[in-house]
């Protein structure tokens, strides 16, 4: 009994095709599922609060004096070898490998989130 | 990376303090980059971490931050990597390891939490025999 109505109940719906996903069109650009990177990008203040944590977790920076304009050698007293170092931990907890010629020139916190923002393997 | 090790040659001695320090600057990262690479093979997980063993490597360079010689920065680069690519090429034995870099700087640190109510007999007994 259930059985038949379902099939005329069946019979009678339609459903119109979705016309939304065209091949060669923009709109199967926009989804990669198997792709590694991309779409989950990291938004700014993720960036922000990660890199404020590995600079506090650092054993000689005061925590209280960190905050997202701090330069490295003014601000927290690091020599130059401190900075290499946090630039290394920056690399591991953002699984990025830093040329030398960029990791040279991050020396403050604003140039750090910018650098590892803008990064399209950051993660 | 132990592969990569394995075909550095001698470098040309560096000309000025700059190109000694810019030198300084990638052995450490260098030492660095190999330190996931030291706790896979050598087990350190439990005993340290990345950022401990960063500090140490650190530490080491910075026990020579007077010389000013370039021909001894040479030298003392020339035997940090020949450590390094001893220590990637798992030449040494996990011991060798811990007593060298660290139990020594552990010191300041405090101690892991299955020790805590440990007598201070039994943790130097620890500390003594390298685990």
């Amino acid at each position: 009994m259930a059985s038949a109505l379902r099939s005329a109940v069946l019979r009678r719906i339609q459903v119109p095709i979705a016309r939304s996903t065209v091949i060669n069109g923009s709109q199967m650009t926009a989804v990669r599922s198997m792709s590694s990177h991309g779409d989950d990008h990291l938004d700014k203040q993720e960036v922000v609060d990660r890199v404020l944590e590995v600079i506090k977790c650092f054993p000689k920076v005061d925590p209280s004096k960190v905050n997202p304009d701090v330069h490295f050698q003014k601000d927290l007293g690091l020599d130059s070898l401190d900075t290499v170092e946090i630039v290394m931990a920056l690399e591991e907890e953002f699984k990025l490998e830093i040329p030398d010629k960029e990791a040279d020139k991050i020396d403050s916190c604003p140039l750090a989130i910018e650098y590892i923002f803008n990064h399209p393997m950051s993660s | 990376m132990a592969s990569s090790l394995k075909f550095v040659r001698v470098p040309p001695n560096s000309a000025n303090i700059a190109e000694a320090r810019q030198r300084v600057f990638e052995f450490f990262k260098t030492a660095c980059r190999s330190i996931p690479t030291i706790m896979d093979i050598y087990n350190l997980d439990d005993v340290s971490s990345p950022s401990q063993l960063r500090s140490t490597i650190s530490a080491e360079i910075r026990k020579n931050a007077h010389v000013t010689n370039t021909q001894v920065i040479d030298m003392l680069l020339f035997k940090g990597t020949e450590e390094l690519s001893n220590i990637v090429e798992h030449a040494k034995q996990r011991h060798h390891i811990l007593g060298q870099y660290i139990l020594p700087h552990e010191e300041s640190q405090d101690v892991g939490t299955k020790d805590q109510g440990a007598s201070d007999f039994l943790k130097n007994f620890y500390k003594g025999n390298y685990f």
